[in-house]
């Protein structure tokens, strides 16, 4: 970051939450939730839907009052940021800008707003490649070009805080790669990537650590390696065979843990791939499949988040 | 300063404006047509039968200068409804486009977000000001001249109502972002601005007519609360008599400028944008 002697204590770009609660009229949305988000990795922030989420990320921006506890980026409330363009940037809806007004305008009057030079608004459109539709109207726009629009948006200060909520939603196979790409780019460069998603299958790609939160409360936060091998059952071998009470007695000798599921095939946990068939051979029994299963995020979400998804 | 810019910006990259413009032309040239009628019949002093204690009233509204202040004054009526409508829009626009978390993640001190809202509002009112007295300075005087007043463009009573008048066109553009901001709903803010503007016009004015004829004159005084008579108050080139006086209508409209914007900026302050 070129000016980031000039601010040394944002430009650590660590988020930390802590006790963080709010509370509507009937709904304790946020729930005395606290967890850190560290420079240089992507956080996934996930949740079932109403999980408080977006609730968290809007108190974080100072767009939501919280009833207790506080949110900081490095080191200072959002509302205290001498320069907040220059140290955060956030995408939060993705139809945030007038119908009836260009891209690029939209761009402009942020600049002006920021006091940022209004050629960063073409900088930051030919970053997210959108420039091609500058001075189109944005009623025109796509999903996925809106998308856009908030990201060049969030990048018109070149912050070292990058905050999305829901950045995937609406955005085809090409536009979820690109996004991806453009992250881990980010965070390789040290900056913090904070996203909140429910497609996990898409977080397990992109995220280094994970939050995951339920009913307003933390659930789990860490590595994503870490909070997957955290879970009762870790790797799984699934074996077929003809012969399968045969292999099932074999296996058990080996002190491996043996069940069938419905299909009629063996889930055997406790050894690996290669000695499953190396017991096999010993017992002369007969493979046609032998595969291994490792858990993923999305069963660990739901395992996590049982029962504590309902709506509130 | 910048954000005042970002808010003039704003207004000039959507069509609001000049499509307000154009409504406000034909509008204007419906006063200009109504003021002439109305001009030349209290110029040849053809109003026909008046009551004797209307006589007055009639003569204060026949002098030179009354009428001439009328026609340089020429589309406020409708002129402080755009306006006040524009101020409506500048704020609701940004609830009814989700804009408003983008700008207070840019700007995260409401007040001065608010502020500068408040400031470009006005000069926009100013600007259309400016325009709708450039225009009535081109035909007042063709119609001056043809019903013999005179142009009276050398009248300090008629430059004192000119300058009131823009006063009304800053002062309506405040109330306007105030009740923007009290009701965020765009199509809500507009409809309740408009009654309140005409409905409170006739109205108000209709009421207090009855009113005075059932317990006597001091009712008329109370016209100085409805906002938009006591702008109609503030601009008229001469003290009328029966009328209050005319800088207590400023008073009054500057009052309720003063407590919107206020109430406006300390409610947006506290609100939670999601």
């Amino acid at each position: 970051m070129s000016d980031g002697q000039s601010r040394p204590n944002a430009a650590t770009g660590q988020i930390i939450v802590s006790g963080l609660t709010k509370q509507y009229k009937n709904v304790r949305a946020v729930d005395n939730l606290s967890f850190t988000v560290e420079p240089g990795r992507v956080t996934g922030f996930l949740g079932p839907n109403g999980a408080g989420k977006t609730t968290t990320l809007r108190m974080l921006l100072n767009l939501v009052t919280p009833t207790a506890g506080t949110a900081t980026i490095g080191g200072h409330r959002y509302a205290d940021l001498a320069d907040p363009l220059r140290t955060v940037g956030a995408v939060l809806e993705a139809s945030s800008a007038h119908k009836g007004r260009t891209g690029i305008n939209h761009l402009r009057v942020i600049c002006a707003a920021a006091g940022l030079p209004k050629e960063r608004a073409d900088e930051a459109l030919a970053l997210v490649g959108l420039s091609p539709a500058a001075k189109r109207k944005f009623k025109g726009y796509s999903l996925g070009m809106k998308q856009r629009l908030g990201i060049a948006a969030a990048m018109l200060g070149n912050p070292q805080v990058l905050i999305l909520d829901e950045p995937a939603n609406g955005l085809d196979p090409e536009g979820i790669r690109w996004m991806r790409g453009f992250l881990k780019g980010l965070a390789a460069e040290g900056r913090t990537v904070l996203v909140s998603s429910h497609l996990l299958s898409e977080m397990q790609l992109l995220a280094d650590d994970v939050v995951i939160i339920a009913a307003g409360k933390l659930v789990r936060q860490g590595p994503v390696e870490q909070v997957m091998g955290s879970m009762t059952h870790g790797a799984r071998v699934r074996v077929r065979t003809p012969q399968a009470d045969e292999l099932a007695a074999a296996l058990r000798e080996q002190s491996a843990t043996v069940d069938a599921d419905p299909h009629g095939a063996l889930l055997v946990s406790g050894v690996d791939a290669p000695a499953v068939g190396r017991v096999a051979l010993a017992a002369k029994v007969e493979l046609h499949e032998l595969t291994t299963e490792r858990p993923d995020l999305e069963g660990v979400f739901l395992e996590l988040t049982a029962g504590k998804a309902e709506i509130r | 300063m910048t954000l005042v810019r970002s808010e003039l910006l704003k207004i000039r990259t959507t069509s609001t404006w000049w499509i307000f413009g154009l409504i406000s032309l034909p509008l204007w040239a419906l006063a200009l047509g109504f003021n002439w009628l109305q001009t030349d019949a209290l110029a040849s002093g053809n109003v026909g039968d008046v009551p004797a204690d209307q006589a007055d009233q009639i003569q204060a509204v026949s002098s030179a200068d009354s009428i001439a202040a009328n026609l340089y004054t020429n589309g406020q009526f409708f002129g402080l409804l755009i306006v006040m409508l524009l101020g409506i829009v500048v704020v609701t626009s940004e609830f009814f486009h989700q804009t408003v978390t983008t700008t207070f993640l840019t700007a995260p001190h409401r007040t001065a977000v608010m502020l500068a809202k408040l400031v470009a509002a006005g000069v926009l009112a100013l600007l259309f000001w400016i325009v709708t007295t450039v225009l009535n300075l081109v035909f007042a005087p063709l119609i001056l001249n043809a019903t013999d007043v005179g142009t009276q463009l050398d009248s300090g009573a008629v430059w004192r109502a000119v300058a009131l008048n823009g006063l009304a066109y800053l002062l309506w553009s405040v109330l306007g972002v105030g009740l923007g901001v009290l009701i965020r709903s765009q199509i809500g803010a507009t409809v309740t601005g408009i009654l309140l503007y005409l409905g409170g016009t006739i109205g108000a004015a209709i009421a207090i007519g009855l009113l005075a004829q059932r317990f006597g004159d001091w009712i008329n005084e109370l016209q100085l609360l409805v906002p938009s008579l006591a702008s109609t108050l503030m601009v008229s080139g001469t003290e009328i008599p029966g009328n209050p006086p005319r800088w207590a209508g400023a008073a009054v409209l500057i009052g309720y400028a003063v407590v919107t914007g206020v109430i406006g900026v300390l409610t947006i302050r506290r609100r939670d944008i999601s």
